[in-house]
């Protein structure tokens, strides 16, 4: 019942919402980005992040560093406090932390797909999957020739199972095709994810709700403006958006015919929440976009935390520290780059 | 007397002409090779550029795409033919014992390979047609400039086509940010055959004012 989730939520699940509130409060801070941005190297990054909570992870690291090393030992502070809290929950929030990682299942099936079809070792492949979203048979996927035998050998068997449903054929698998196949794997699992949501009910619905409904509009708005001048066609793109969101279903219809940029802007902008997204950018511009989203979702992560008991702090915790790892990554290149005038291009605070 | 002293006279300013002459070649040949060593260092300054911005690109469609789908471990390592091809010819038929290679690309060759295929059927461009049939002067030449229209958009098209088949190999659908990182790479490429040319060209010029003064000396 809305509203008395006090009475009962701490039985099960006080102790790790106090655990990720914990969490939350060693994310860094602008004073941090400041220091980060005015880095020279990336043995001076390594210096600032060893002061942080990504110091046992990083202190050891030999010079020369590199960019993707700095991600790898960020993401594993991530994936180890996600384990500590797997490991301690209970009904029905382990099953909320598992739906947190089937994104990153979805990208790693598709990374080892799309790295056998051109011929790439499977080993190679399995060390840049992401950790959060490994299962036993992934590299038994290099052994599928289409998405049936991929199903039929190695997905039945996996959470994605359910969410093949509409990917099933016995095409082979080229690019394009793999592509469409993330996309609809995606649209599955964010659509499931929504309604186990629905169906916990209280302010986990409602928190939740507003999230995958940001989540499900920026990927239709990504799928557009990355599909612009591709193969694909409108009846396609139409089927890889999700069935709910604010632009559910008139926005997807205006979308699906979107030619250019322009267009784009002029059928998001009829929503007030993506009106004041794309009145950052300047006609025909695209190239901050990505950066205006993401503020736009930091922001409404960061108001998950202003109420208690619901399990919408779980999985904000996990995207704003996935965003803090993307923001590491962006200063990084650009040091390693020496651009450091276009730091503040990509780099979003979240305190 | 005054006879020698005429003939004197004329051999001596047809010696100071001749050495103004070979002056003013000399003069020539330093100008010529500053000039291309003015444009080889241009063009250099200009290739960084371009590979800056392209680098930066990529790690912007990086940030976009997640750093997993851009990544070295995608490439193709299956065997096909090159899209884009280097050319070399050995210009400068004056002086065969110092040949001026001259360098051009065959930029997304697998379609200029098949111009045949671009070309439609009944266009007035490569059809030897009989005077009959050209009596329609207008109307052949108003034809004839919208194929040659339509045969450079179709060529846009599929250029643009080959460009987005080699970024498949990081998804079907890329982030425009990677575009923009492969036009960069593209124009940097074009930077590299111009270096070499304004290379080439610089050798060139260097070797002849050598020779100049070689034979002035």
């Amino acid at each position: 019942m809305y509203g008395f989730e006090a009475l009962t939520f701490n039985i099960n699940d006080g102790y790790l919402e106090a655990i990720v509130r914990g969490y939350r409060s060693g994310l860094l801070t602008a004073a941090d980005y400041n220091n980060l941005c005015q880095c020279e190297t990336l043995d001076d990054i390594k210096m600032h992040l060893t002061a942080t909570e990504y110091g046992p992870y990083l202190q050891n690291e030999p010079s020369p560093l590199h960019t993707t090393t700095i991600v790898e030992k960020c993401t594993l502070k991530l994936v180890e406090e996600y384990k500590h809290m797997m490991c301690q929950a209970t009904e029905p929030l382990s099953k909320f932390l598992e739906y947190i990682t089937y994104g990153h299942m979805i990208d790693n099936v598709v990374l080892i797909v799309t790295g056998t079809l051109h011929e790439r070792d499977v080993h190679e492949l399995l060390e840049k999957c992401h950790p959060l979203g490994m299962f036993d048979s992934i590299a038994s996927l290099a052994v599928a020739q289409n998405m049936r035998e991929l199903y039929r050998l190695v997905l039945v068997d996996t959470p994605l199972a359910p969410y093949f449903s509409e990917c099933i054929t016995s095409e082979d698998l080229d690019d394009m095709n793999i592509e469409i196949m993330r996309n609809t794997l995606y649209k599955a699992y964010l659509e499931d994810f929504y309604k186990f949501c629905e169906k916990l009910g209280g302010a986990t619905a409602e928190i939740m709700r507003d999230l995958l409904a940001f989540e499900a509009d920026r990927r239709a708005v990504n799928i557009t403006i990355n599909s612009i001048g591709t193969e694909l066609t409108r009846d396609d793109r139409k089927k890889l958006y999700s069935n709910f969101g604010l632009l559910y279903p008139y926005g997807h219809e205006e979308l699906a015919v979107c030619e250019d940029i322009d267009q784009v802007r002029g059928a998001m902008e009829k929503y007030p929440p993506y009106q004041s997204i794309f009145a950052k950018l300047s006609y025909g511009e695209s190239q901050m976009l990505d950066k205006a989203f993401y503020e736009e979702e930091v922001k409404r992560l960061c108001l998950a935390f202003e109420q208690q008991f619901h399990y919408g702090v779980f999985f904000a915790y996990m995207r704003l520290r996935e965003q803090e790892i993307r923001n590491l990554m962006w200063i990084s290149e650009c040091v390693a780059q020496n651009q450091k005038t276009r730091v503040h291009d990509s780099v979003v605070f979240i305190f | 007397m005054a006879e020698i002293e005429s003939d004197q006279l004329q051999r001596a300013s047809l010696d100071e002409t001749k050495v103004k002459n070979e002056d003013e070649e000399e003069e020539e040949c330093i100008l010529q090779f500053l000039d291309s060593l003015d444009a080889y260092l241009t063009l250099v300054d200009s290739l960084s550029s371009s590979l800056r911005q392209g680098w930066f690109d990529l790690a912007s469609a990086r940030q976009s795409m997640g750093h997993t789908c851009i990544s070295s471990k995608l490439f193709d390592h299956k065997v096909h033919s090159a899209s884009t091809t280097i050319n070399i010819m050995e210009l400068d038929a004056d002086n065969p014992s110092d040949p001026k290679p001259q360098f051009s690309l065959s930029k997304w060759a697998t379609t200029k390979e098949n111009p045949s295929s671009e070309v439609p059927n009944n266009s007035n461009l490569r059809h030897r047609a009989p005077t009959g049939v050209l009596e329609d002067g207008e109307k052949s030449n108003g034809t004839q400039v919208s194929s040659v229209v339509s045969n450079d958009v179709s060529l846009q098209l599929d250029i643009q086509k080959e460009r987005s088949k080699s970024l498949t190999i990081f998804g079907g659908l890329v982030s425009p940010k990677l575009r923009t990182a492969q036009v960069s790479f593209e124009t940097a490429l074009d930077k590299i055959v111009e270096i070499a040319n304004a290379r080439s060209s610089m050798l060139s010029s260097f070797s002849q004012l050598q020779l100049n003064k070689k034979s002035s000396s």
